[in-house]
């Protein structure tokens, strides 16, 4: 027996979703969805769960990892009740409920307090460049054990612990059993979506998003392996400056493309941005356009009388390490491919 | 009496002679007594052959004519007009079917449609030797109608037949007009009041001197048939004598009461029927407050009354209390400040153009849930708390449960109990209890009784809209008979002959239209037919012992004959 919420919807709205509740259950963004399917259909039944303020089964449900937001479904909606917006919202609320810390919904909701989080990430930045009288060399030194430092404990102190909620909330908690050695059977599925998003294919017309994203992720990941580990700034092997600079033209290029889509509105998808979603792309933008030209200025000799220039990279790239992987859109990229991992679980459970 | 009789064999195109042989049914039938000219047709409806037989009529003298082609339902008119034209009476000409009875019923089998038509043309003909003219009868109409009820529809009624002319007398029961729309707030899709509406009609009926009202006023004795009914109205401590041509009877409906019981009304002081919270919504407050106890969740549960199972009467859709209760529940929502409603339903049926308040209030957050009959809502009270429990059928039929503050049953209408009146019109009444039409398409509002119409909500449920329409269709067929100031009846009625009847009262129990009444012949009392409500049914000639009681056109000679043809 579950007590029908009317609040809830109130909460979920501040996340994007809006009208919803013009739906009246006739199913067509389910019959429409190209993803849906029999065992696991939506978006109906998450519209009805959110209608109805069910919040436990939400939690529960993997469903709204499990679409891709092509927009047939709000496009085709009789009601224009927008059920793609409210999966995208759902998967906002589903993050800051993962999120022990509390601070993804905060983030979330307040677009105030996002911003004054990213005034104090920059004011700390600056700070640290006052305290070492921008000395470059040091700041650079600095800044580049400062992306090792903070891939290793973003992820082991709110990821980690934010995927095994996420567990809990889908698997453990509703007590469905999964034999050990499925864990390690469902581990392919994990990584084959980890790294191709191969679901989103299965979206009508999506082909050219797909590659776009694809292309995307590989240039995001290489470029963060190529910066961190083959240390690109201060590298003088010429396949590696020029592996860098393909790969950050890559992530900049990409990502003109989609927020210029936003800004033009021009597919369902790009129709509804919440802050969040802005941060998301722009900063990915910036990192990748900051890094270019530093490498730029590095070749070109010019980067000692242009230190602002590593600075301006050093800022994005602290707010992007500590505001948005940790708390806001980046998680995206883990918790769909777990969530992936976890529908397989749950077939073999 | 030789007469002289034309035999048509109709073609059809192929439709008849491609399995009926036309020339051996004119070759059967020449040599039958009576037949003086025989003739086959390509197509006997067609403007030159029904020339050729106007023709015929008149040179040859015809004293009948056979036309064996289609069904009678298609031409009989056709065919009546050529006799008329020709100077026949019309009652003169018999149709034959060798079309749908013979041809097309037995395509498989030529041979057998070719020996049935034969034998159907020579019962036609058989049929037109004894065959008589006959005339249409005319009676004299009153152009005065009696509206019973007083609502909204009624008032409608009696101002549209006021402005065709017609007189009007308009008998309410109660002491004021309006009905239950005067009682009424806000009202869907037209934004007025209902006081409002039902004071409108009211002043247009008062600029009417051709609208005579009686409140407080009933019907207490009913005479005569169409165009000329004697009726008495006591109204207060008078009564009237009127002469009326029609009745438009408008009586409206009565709000369902949920037995005690159901859904815990009457044990719970905070389950209410919709009526009872309407009245509570329109109340001036800045509170909504029941009881003493402030309102804000609220739980609609919809079809208490209708679509019942097989143990309740009421099978139908009340149909107007989908859009009220949402309706209702927009108003309390803009009346009052944190309301929320939740709406347990089996299916919203807001048709139409209310289908926008039905968006509205899904916009406005109100949550919808549907139920089954077989597990409907169960209310419990827990502490001072209620409880509303149900299966949703939107939620792949999880259970859920809510907290509410009232409990608003959404009733239906049920039909208004007025015995003397159903009694005194003898309306029949059809399985939901409503008043019934003759037919809900074609003839929507009339009923089996000549001059009596019915309109509005004692009809079926209808929404005000539903119920204007009606009443406006009800008023334009009563005027449209009574003012011509006369009417013709088909003359194929029961006739009595006096002389032979013994008056045993079988008649009296065959007829289901009052038609036969007693009468003094010779010093004798015997049968009689009174022709405005005869409808030629014939039930009662097969009853007589005597063989007193004939049908004009299908008179006893007539059929005898037919069967003497058939079975030769």
């Amino acid at each position: 027996m579950a007590t029908i919420n009317p609040e809830f919807g109130k909460e979920l709205k501040k996340y994007g979703a809006f009208d919803y509740n013009a739906c009246y259950n006739c199913g067509t963004c389910t019959a429409i969805c190209s993803l849906s399917t029999e065992t696991d259909s939506f978006p109906r039944e998450m519209v009805r769960l959110s209608t109805i303020g069910n919040e436990d089964d939400i939690k529960a449900s993997l469903k709204p990892w499990l679409c891709y937001y092509c927009g047939e479904c709000s496009s085709n909606c009789p009601r224009q009740a927008s059920p793609g917006e409210l999966m995208m919202s759902l998967r906002r609320w589903l993050t800051s409920v993962y999120d022990w810390t509390g601070l993804s919904g905060l983030l979330y909701k307040s677009l105030p307090l996002s911003i004054l989080a990213f005034l104090l990430t920059a004011a700390a930045v600056i700070g640290f460049s006052i305290r070492e009288n921008f000395d470059l060399e040091r700041i650079m030194h600095v800044g580049h054990y400062f992306e090792m430092i903070a891939i290793g404990s973003v992820f082991t102190v709110i990821l980690l612990p934010n995927i095994i909620r996420m567990w809990w909330f889908v698997i453990g908690k509703p007590k469905i059993k999964v034999p050990a050695k499925s864990y390690f059977k469902a581990l392919g599925e994990l990584f084959v979506h980890m790294f191709t998003q191969k679901r989103a294919l299965g979206c009508d017309n999506n082909q050219f998003r797909w590659f776009e994203h694809f292309i995307l992720v590989i240039g995001y990941l290489t470029l963060l392996f190529t910066t961190v580990f083959l240390d690109w700034f201060s590298s003088s092997n010429l396949f590696i400056i020029i592996l860098g600079y393909i790969e950050s033209i890559i992530v900049f290029g990409v990502t003109i493309d989609f927020v210029s889509s936003r800004i033009k509105k021009s597919k369902e998808v790009s129709k509804h941005s919440q802050p969040s979603d802005w941060f998301f792309v722009i900063w990915l933008l910036l990192m990748g356009l900051t890094a270019f030209i530093v490498r730029l200025f590095i070749d070109l000799n010019i980067l000692e009388q242009n230190s602002w220039m590593y600075l301006f990279h050093l800022i994005i790239l602290a707010q992007w390490a500590v505001i948005i992987v940790p708390f806001g859109k980046w998680t995206h990229f883990l918790y769909r491919s777990f969530a992936m991992y976890m529908a397989k679980l749950k077939i073999q459970s | 009496m030789k007469k002289k009789i034309g035999v048509y064999v109709c073609h059809c195109g192929g439709n008849i002679s491609d399995y009926v042989d036309i020339e051996k049914v004119k070759d059967a039938v020449k040599d039958e007594a009576n037949v003086y000219l025989l003739k086959n047709t390509l197509f006997a409806c067609s403007d030159s052959s029904q020339k050729g037989m106007v023709d015929d009529i008149k040179t040859s003298e015809l004293d009948a004519i056979v036309v064996a082609s289609c069904s009678p339902k298609l031409h009989v008119p056709t065919f009546r007009g050529v006799a008329a034209r020709a100077g026949l009476n019309p009652y003169n000409y018999v149709q034959v079917n060798i079309r749908e009875q013979s041809s097309w019923a037995h395509s498989d089998q030529p041979t057998g449609a070719t020996e049935k038509a034969i034998l159907l043309v020579k019962a036609g003909i058989a049929r037109a030797a004894e065959s008589q003219a006959l005339t249409p009868i005319k009676i004299p109409t009153t152009n005065a109608t009696a509206v019973i009820g007083a609502g909204i529809g009624g008032m409608r009624s009696a101002i549209a037949l006021a402005d065709m002319g017609t007189e009007v007398y308009l008998i309410e029961k109660e002491m004021s007009v309006g009905g239950h729309v005067a009682n009424w707030g806000n009202l869907f899709t037209a934004n007025i009041n209902g006081n409002e509406l039902a004071a409108s009609l009211h002043n247009e009926i008062k600029k009417r001197p051709n609208i005579k009202l009686f409140t407080n006023a009933e019907l207490t004795e009913k005479k005569g048939s169409i165009g000329n009914f004697d009726i008495k109205v006591k109204s207060g401590n008078e009564t009237l004598p009127l002469h009326i041509g029609a009745f438009v009877v408008n009586t409206g409906f009565a709000p369902y009461e949920p037995v005690s019981g159901e859904y815990h009304f009457g044990e719970y002081d905070n389950v209410i029927t919709l009526p009872e919270f309407k009245k509570l919504i329109d109340t001036p407050a800045s509170e909504l407050v029941y009881k003493g106890k402030t309102i804000k969740k609220i739980a609609y549960i919809y079809c208490v009354g209708s679509r019942q199972d097989e143990e309740g009467d009421n099978k139908y859709c009340s149909r107007y209390c989908c859009t009220a209760a949402i309706h209702s529940s927009i108003q309390v929502k803009s009346k009052f400040k944190n309301i929320t409603n939740l709406h347990f339903n089996r299916g919203i049926r807001t048709y139409g153009k209310q289908e926008l308040h039905y968006e509205e209030s899904s916009k406005n957050g109100d949550i919808y849930l549907q139920f089954s009959l077989d597990s409907i809502p169960q209310i419990e009270k827990k502490g001072n708390k209620t409880i509303v429990k149900v299966k949703d059928i939107l939620t792949a039929g999880k259970e859920l449960e809510t907290e509410a503050d009232l409990i608003v049953l959404v009733t239906g209408m049920v039909p208004r109990k007025n015995e003397n009146l159903t009694n005194q019109l003898k309306i029949p009444v059809g399985r939901d209890n409503f008043f019934n039409e003759i037919h809900m398409k074609l003839r929507p509002v009339e009923t089996v009784i000549d001059g009596v119409f019915i309109a509005g909500t004692c009809q079926s449920p209808k929404n005000i809209l539903e119920t204007l329409n009606s009443s406006m269709a009800a008023a334009a067929k009563a005027n449209s008979i009574l003012t011509k100031g006369e009417m013709s009846l088909e003359p194929t009625l029961a006739m009595v002959n006096p002389a032979a009847c013994n008056l045993c009262d079988n008649c009296f129990e065959a007829c289901q239209f009052d038609a036969i009444v007693q009468t003094e012949y010779e010093g004798r009392k015997v049968a009689k037919i009174n022709v405005s409500n005869c409808k030629g049914c014939g039930m009662c000639t097969p009853v007589c012992p005597t063989d007193a009681i004939d049908l004009a056109d299908f008179t006893n000679a007539q059929i005898e004959s037919m069967i003497d043809a058939l079975t030769e």
